[in-house]
């Protein structure tokens, strides 16, 4: 199997982590990542400029298309952003007019064949969870996780086709693969606040915050992300707080039960 | 002892007056980094603050932990130039080259009275091999000018790197430097008064009949322009010019030939040669090529060239920084700084994570080499003079920036651009240019629509969704939307609570009324959850109208908002 690594923004600056156990977790499960030259998904600017943001979009799988590859991302945010402006070109003629002719320029062509997958899917389906499970040697039997989804992957379904939108089992189905005990906590599926930071960052820490008690009333013993976005939030609202409840990224988590070093995971750091 | 024209009383007094001038722009410069102030914490802390940081923080790293951090940022990234290196090669060469190039010829070349005349002493500018060497170096200085003007043009991202107006000026004067040297060298070469200077300088005097022999070895073998030997010489003659050449030339100077890029020029420039030696080209060549390096002393504290001292400047505290974060007043200080030491090399620009975002709405104020000359602007007194357009780009600049610390990684002069866009912003934000959800929410949807209402009449649909009404006319007011959203039900205080809920906008916007949607709180404090979209019965999808309503406020409002920028 082979794909382009998207990682976005966020991930090599403020996550490196999330690349490092990535790139070591796939590795082992015979995926292949190339490295393209690839810039911001579009997704900062979708409210702002959509045409900016698809056009952002399109000169990402666009060249992933000349390199003959598609698209995986560890990022919710890029991923459902690059999915939906694959549905803006697909609807808007006059759009995709002149988003070609913006590639055009550059010489690009029009990306029209060009998959894009989360990270979470291409384990769970690409590599599926039979091999998933085969390569674990340290099953992490008695962890309670709980995980959290994230919107931009799972919203709106018709657009991101990650899972069902009301009753996914997806990533639940992958921590149990890693032998830990997925909780069944109420607010799973809402928002982690990010994205309203900036206009309205009370609002946003009380959701984030509700959300952490949430889970720890459901005995959660750690918090499981896929998404830098979603993990910085968390992070950021416990700093300081000696009942923090620790967090991991997905791969990380994975990883462990694979028999990987922490430090290899860049959970040392 | 070696000559120099600034033994002449004009230049002498000329080279004074050039480096207390420069002296006292260098200081000026310096004073700078300690007095502008970028970033709303740069408040607290004072100017003593900022120099005892400078000089005792400087001084006490030296005994500190920072001094490894220091020492390799001074041998690896200063000397070597190692970030540069690991970003471009071609760059990297043609910096060493104009490095290496230039700093010989200052010491060997222009120092020469105080210092190869000192260190060598059979020093003559006209003996080898000295002659050879400051063509060489010459040379070298030129080709890495074009090396790294290769280098930036194959790097151009959109549009060119940012520029100060004294970029120009010191391009040009660098220019006028190198040619006019050539063009002196190759002169004197040629000029049959050069020769009968050198004559009488080493006892031969300069009688044209006596000193016929060896003239004609000189026309013959160097290309000394004589216009009145014609034909060929008489054998005994010649003869007798290489005997003196021999005796008296050779020995104290070397072939013109060796200058390879001066003597090809005098041939090139034969026919012109005798008319400029009447006209005394060589001294109108040596005067522009010693003005032009003087007037490059005056003005190397406002140029590129100021790089020199900032940059060795801004890596050092880089690698200061390395050890643990510098106190606010090094911060403060080192983002004053960022502006004049940034090379305007555009190396940041080349993979910006918005560049083609920049592209795509034709505004360079996004790239990052832009935006510090700009967070320097937006500062200082600079500021009254930018007016709204220009100041509305510079803020889509900043906030639009992902900071994804590309730009930071890739700086060969090792600015902290993350830092700097941080303190930039809060700077926009304090001269009335916040994000947009910032502005926007501070006055109600109401005075929004009465704004627009006045201003611009009838308001535009937000977007391709909004202006089709297929997008809401099925919305039965059923308030799903609404009981799903994750901001109604944790908006708790009156402070946050949202002042229309997503229903509410919705119905707004099947009622026509898209001004009054347009500056609602909810559209702006929507977390983008998509639970409405998902969860809508029929199907609305009232998420991507939010969205779409935001680009459109954005848009909209900014041309009928009150500024209210505080000085
Ligand atoms: S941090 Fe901002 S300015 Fe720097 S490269 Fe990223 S998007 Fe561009
Ligand atoms: S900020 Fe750094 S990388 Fe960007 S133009 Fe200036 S010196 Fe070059
Ligand atoms: S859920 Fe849909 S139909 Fe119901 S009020 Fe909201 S937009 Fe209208
Ligand atoms: S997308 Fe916005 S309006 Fe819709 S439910 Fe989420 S926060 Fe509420």
């Amino acid at each position: 199997m082979n794909y382009a690594l998207f990682l976005g923004c966020k991930i090599p600056s403020k996550v490196p982590a999330y690349e490092v156990s990535t790139r070591a977790v796939l590795g082992r499960l015979g995926v292949v990542l190339h490295d393209l030259p690839f810039d911001c998904c579009g997704y900062p600017v979708r409210s702002l400029d959509r045409d900016a943001s698809v056009v952002a979009a399109a000169r990402n799988m666009a060249l992933a298309a000349r390199a003959g590859l598609d698209v995986l991302t560890p990022c919710k945010c890029c991923f459902g952003n690059l999915r939906h402006a694959q549905r803006l070109l697909d609807e808007d003629a006059n759009l995709r007019e002149r988003v070609a002719a913006a590639l055009k320029a550059e010489g690009l062509d029009l990306p029209t064949s060009v998959r894009v997958e989360h990270l979470l899917p291409v384990l769970a389906r690409g590599v599926g969870l039979e091999a998933v499970e085969a390569a674990v040697v340290a099953p992490r039997a008695g962890l309670r996780v709980a995980a959290h989804y994230g919107c931009h992957a799972l919203r709106p379904s018709a657009v991101t086709r990650f899972d069902n939108p009301m009753a996914p089992t997806l990533f639940e189905n992958l921590v149990r693969a890693t032998g830990a005990q997925a909780v069944e906590w109420p607010r799973r599926l809402e928002c982690c606040g990010e994205p309203l930071h900036e206009a309205n960052p009370t609002l946003s820490d009380r959701i984030a915050q509700g959300k952490v008690a949430d889970a720890r009333e459901a005995g959660a013993q750690v918090l499981v992300t896929a998404c830098p976005y979603c993990h910085m939030r968390f992070l950021s609202i416990q700093a300081g707080r000696p009942d923090a409840l620790p967090m991991m990224l997905y791969p990380q988590l994975l990883g462990l039960a694979m028999g990987m070093t922490p430090r290899s995971l860049g959970l040392d750091a | 002892m070696a000559d120099t024209v600034f033994h002449e009383g004009f230049f002498r007094i000329a080279l004074w007056v050039s480096l207390a001038l420069g002296g006292l722009g260098l200081l000026w410069r310096l004073v700078t980094w300690l007095t502008v102030r970028i970033g709303s914490d740069a408040r607290e802390v004072s100017f003593g603050q900022r120099l005892w940081a400078a000089i005792g923080g400087g001084v006490g790293a030296l005994f500190s932990r920072r001094l490894p951090g220091m020492m390799g940022a001074f041998f690896l990234d200063v000397l070597f130039q190692r970030r540069l290196f690991a970003t471009s090669k071609l760059r990297w060469a043609g910096h060493l080259m104009i490095l290496v190039g230039f700093t010989v010829l200052l010491v060997m070349h222009a120092l020469a009275a105080w210092l190869s005349g000192k260190l060598f002493d059979n020093y003559y500018a006209t003996l080898n091999p000295f002659l050879l060497l400051r063509n060489v170096f010459g040379a070298m200085a030129v080709i890495g000018v074009v090396l790294l003007a290769l280098g930036r043009r194959r790097d151009w991202a959109f549009g060119r790197p940012a520029r100060r107006p004294a970029d120009g000026i010191f391009a040009a004067l660098l220019a006028v430097v190198l040619v006019s040297g050539f063009l002196l060298e190759a002169q004197k070469i040629a000029s049959p008064k050069a020769f009968y200077r050198m004559t009488d300088e080493f006892g031969l005097g300069t009688d044209a009949e006596e000193l016929a022999g060896l003239r004609w070895v000189w026309k013959q073998d160097y290309g000394v322009a004589f216009t009145d030997l014609h034909g060929e010489p008489d054998a005994d003659v010649l003869a007798e010019g290489r005997e003196l050449n021999s005796q008296a030339c050779v020995d104290c100077h070397a072939r013109p030939q060796s200058a390879f890029v001066s003597y090809p020029m005098a041939r090139a420039m034969a026919p012109v040669t005798a008319t400029l030696d009447a006209a005394n080209a060589d001294r109108a060549l040596l005067w522009l090529h010693v003005l032009a390096c003087l007037l490059g002393i005056v003005v190397l504290p406002f140029t590129r060239f100021f790089h020199a001292v900032a940059d060795p400047v801004s890596l050092v505290a880089r690698g200061a920084a390395a050890s643990g974060p510098l106190s606010l007043a090094g911060r403060v200080s080192r983002r004053a700084l960022a502006a004049d030491a940034c090379i305007r090399c555009g190396l940041c620009d080349a993979r910006c994570s918005v560049a083609p975002i920049a592209r795509w709405l034709d505004n360079p104020e996004l790239l990052p080499s832009r935006k510090v000359q700009a967070t320097r602007r937006v500062a200082g007194r600079a500021w009254t003079r930018v007016g709204d357009g220009d100041a509305d780009r510079l803020a889509q600049g900043a906030h639009l920036c992902t900071d994804c610390g590309r730009c930071t990684l890739r700086c060969p002069v090792g600015l902290d651009l993350a830092d700097l866009w941080d303190a930039g912003r809060d700077d926009l934000a304090a001269r009335g240019l916040p994000a947009p959800a910032t502005w926007i929410q501070e006055q109600p949807a109401i005075a929004w629509a009465e704004a627009l209402g006045t201003e611009l009449g009838r308001v535009p649909p937000a977007g391709p969704l909004s202006a089709d009404r297929r997008t809401f006319s099925a919305c039965v007011q059923c308030q799903t939307c609404t009981n799903v959203c994750p901001v109604v039900a944790h908006g708790g205080t009156d402070a946050d609570r949202v002042d229309l809920t997503p229903q509410k906008v919705m119905n707004l916007l099947r009622l026509g009324m898209v001004d009054l949607a347009l500056g609602s709180r909810m559209v702006w404090d929507c977390a983008t959850c998509y639970q409405c979209q998902e969860n809508c019965p029929e199907g609305i999808r009232v998420t991507d109208v939010m969205l779409e309503l935001r680009g459109a406020a954005w848009r909209q409002l900014g041309p009928v908002r009150d500024r209210r920028r505080p000085e």
